[in-house]
């Protein structure tokens, strides 16, 4: 069994329950080749660096899970075929695990969702769009100090 | 001829070798956001002073990033 994560993006008009569907049936086919799911993550509905197929939002879910190689060649076939699918990403993240190793996986994911929550929960309600805006804030001030820093040794 | 110019080189190390905090992730377009320009390019190694090892993590995070929108591929986006 190897361990693998696959991010995949759904469009974002289609309800709770069709994303829960989706989710479950792509987990499902992954438990049925003896795979075991490790982890799922919802991010929630995000903006798209740049459009795909038309949508600019899209809702991203992330599953962590173990499985034989050849369940991926089957979700991802899967994923091909439908169309409420936007993007899809299949990584591989080790090559061997056992039980043991799951069990681990598990438990790190939980404690780490823990942590997260009592702060991340909030925030995540609140707003969204402004804490996006921020951070592009942030990253063009973190660019300016540097340029800054370069140009007098640059004159020396 | 003129006399050669003096350079001094600022020695820039890795910033991921000093900080070993920072993570390398593809699902982090926070981080990885510092690490392209403007427009969305990537910026080689001689000029941020990334090591090897980690440029080539850093390539393949920001490309993984890319396919899944997280990133443009050109251009900024407009929040």
């Amino acid at each position: 069994m190897r361990q693998y994560e696959t991010t995949f993006i759904l469009r974002p008009n289609l309800g709770e329950d069709q994303f829960t569907e989706i989710i479950d049936r792509t987990c499902g086919i992954i438990t049925d080749d003896g795979g075991v799911i490790i982890d799922v993550d919802r991010w929630g509905i995000k903006r798209l660096a740049y459009e795909i197929k038309k949508e600019s939002m899209g809702y991203y879910v992330c599953l962590n899970y173990a499985a034989p190689g050849t369940t991926i060649e089957e979700v991802e076939r899967i994923f091909r075929i439908d169309d409420r699918l936007l993007r899809f990403l299949t990584i591989k993240l080790a090559d061997e695990i056992d039980t043991d190793g799951i069990e681990k996986e598990k438990e790190a994911f939980a404690s780490r969702d823990m942590e997260e929550e009592p702060e991340g929960a909030e925030e995540a309600a609140e707003s969204e769009p402004t804490a996006a805006s921020t951070t592009t804030d942030e990253a063009k001030a973190e660019e300016k100090p540097a340029e800054k820093e370069e140009q007098p040794s640059d004159d020396k | 001829m003129a006399p050669p110019k003096k350079m001094f080189y600022r020695r820039r190390v890795c910033r991921f070798c000093t900080d070993k905090e920072l993570v390398i992730n593809y699902k982090d377009p926070k981080t990885l956001r510092s690490f392209v320009t403007e427009r969305g390019k990537i910026i080689p190694k001689r000029i941020f002073g990334t090591c090897a090892t980690h440029q080539r993590q850093l390539n393949e995070a920001i490309k993984r990033a890319r396919h899944l929108a997280l990133l443009p591929y050109t251009g900024t986006i407009q929040f």
